[in-house]
């Protein structure tokens, strides 16, 4: 049941939204005035390197791509997935970009998907791959994909601007469709982890980041255990950074994260002044990590700012059941993927807000996307 | 602060998804009772918070190409040091008074 569908879009915003959604449905996309009037037009080279993954995993499918890069043409194909693939994801943009659609397509695959991402594991932009590791992928077990298949390892760390670092992913395929959720009790928070991690610097900066951060969470509880994750040599990547990615645990096992980064920005971005700028102190970097986390514990909701368009999308891919979910305040990004899942899987939520906790409640019944790829058996 | 709460009142579904879609009056008017009052510590939250979405999402819908972050780059940082911050989510903690 091939479905001849297509959209005409614009614009490069929610590019890789954009892409996973019209995968799923076999939809073929039309993407015009990309950054037309930039003074680059085109599509940046994360995005092209986005589109080359999607040809790596994928087949039968046709890109398109015009000469300025102003216009693209997808029509998407087969996932197949597979194991010993590669990619170098570049240094624009950290693995977290690519994690985010990769995990999502890689569900919907033929077989298993195993790749090795190279270039930036942490930086400002993007979820961090301790975040990934840590939070995003536990979040899929309420939709009843199986935690077995689901791995991301990291073999060594790279910080911007040169990159360096590379990580293992590995994702189960499901067999015919996700399960609905009712997820709606964050329940208390009952521990704080975390990992913090320093590439090509001094490994005593994680003791200050983490002593500035605990300085903190000790008014609120006691359980926190942040771990360390020094990396130096080749591990270490190419260029000094360090940071922290935390997490808080809830009596519901609900994981709210937050991750901050620190390290020299790109080269063309620092032209004008000819001397490296100064960094951040690790103490500063720890309070406002932990200070960010309790932001997130305040919002409340069952995750965190960041995985909210994670969360809409996989609600609106279940079979046709009632799935529930409750997040804190929408972000610019929930909305937008609200609006992605409306044009493409023609799916409007419920969204209830709930005045005594202000948080949000969104109700939808699924789309019922079935894993197509997978060989019956 | 006029301005704020006739945002407010517009119901998120019509903020998700565009205009035309006509909302029941009941969710609009109980969106307007809860910021009027404002007695309990978790109203605390309320102004600001609706406040940051108001400024994060005017100028990036509009843009077609704006960037892809999932991240939500909040704009300020309160200080979490502060008495009245950690009393309003004391009780989100397992540590939290439980006996009220």
């Amino acid at each position: 049941m091939v479905r001849e569908n297509s959209r005409r879009l614009s614009g490069s915003r929610q590019f890789r939204q954009r892409l996973v959604l019209a995968t799923l449905t076999s939809t073929t996309v039309t993407i015009d005035d990309i950054r037309s009037g930039d003074a680059a037009p085109g599509l940046r080279p994360h995005e092209v390197s986005l589109l080359r993954l999607i040809d790596k995993i994928s087949d039968h499918h046709t890109i398109d791509l015009n000469e300025t890069g102003t216009k693209l043409r997808y029509r998407p194909g087969v996932i197949i997935g597979g194991k010993g693939l590669e990619h170098d994801c570049g240094v624009h943009r950290g693995i977290g970009y690519f994690l985010e659609p990769l995990i999502l397509l890689g569900l919907f695959a033929r077989a298993p998907i195993a790749i090795r991402l190279k270039g930036i594991t942490n930086d400002t932009k993007d979820p961090s791959v301790d975040t990934f590791r840590m939070t995003t992928l536990h979040m899929l077990k309420h939709f009843g994909v199986p935690l077995e298949g689901l791995e991301l390892k990291i073999d060594s760390r790279g910080s911007p601007p040169l990159g360096g670092g590379e990580v293992f992913l590995r994702v189960p395929i499901i067999n015919s469709t996700l399960t609905a959720a009712n997820w709606t009790n964050e329940g208390m928070v009952k521990r704080i982890r975390g990992v913090s991690f320093t590439t090509r610097v001094s490994p005593q900066i994680e003791n200050r980041i983490i002593y500035a951060a605990r300085g903190i969470f000790n008014r609120f509880i006691p359980d926190v255990h942040i771990f360390t994750d020094h990396r130096s040599g080749s591990a270490g990547g190419r260029s000094p950074g360090y940071g922290v990615s935390l997490v808080v645990e809830t009596t519901t096992g609900c994981l709210l994260s937050v991750d901050v980064t620190v390290s020299y920005p790109n080269v063309d971005e620092m032209n004008e002044e000819s001397e490296k700028p100064e960094l951040m102190s690790p103490e500063d970097l720890g309070v406002q990590a932990a200070s960010m986390l309790l932001e997130e514990v305040a919002q409340g909701g069952v995750v965190d700012s960041t995985h909210q368009g994670l969360l809409f999308i996989l609600c609106a891919l279940c079979p046709p059941d009632v799935s529930k979910v409750r997040v804190g305040q929408l972000t610019p990004y929930g909305i937008e993927t609200l609006r992605n899942i409306r044009d493409f899987l023609d799916i409007k939520f419920v969204i209830k807000p709930d005045p005594n906790s202000n948080t949000v409640t969104l109700i939808c019944v699924g789309a019922g996307v079935k894993n197509l790829a997978r060989k019956s058996s | 602060l006029a301005r704020t709460l006739s945002r407010r009142s517009t119901s998120l579904m019509q903020l998700v998804y565009g205009q035309f879609l006509t909302k029941p009056d009941s969710m609009a008017s109980e969106e307007n009772d809860d910021s009027e009052a404002s007695g309990s510590e978790e109203e605390f939250f309320v102004p600001k918070g609706q406040k940051k979405v108001q400024q994060n999402e005017l100028p990036a819908f509009d843009d077609i190409d704006a960037e892809d972050y999932s991240k939500f780059l909040k704009s300020e940082l309160r200080d979490w040091s502060s008495e009245d911050l950690v009393n309003s989510i004391r009780d989100r903690f397992v540590t939290g008074n439980w006996s009220k």
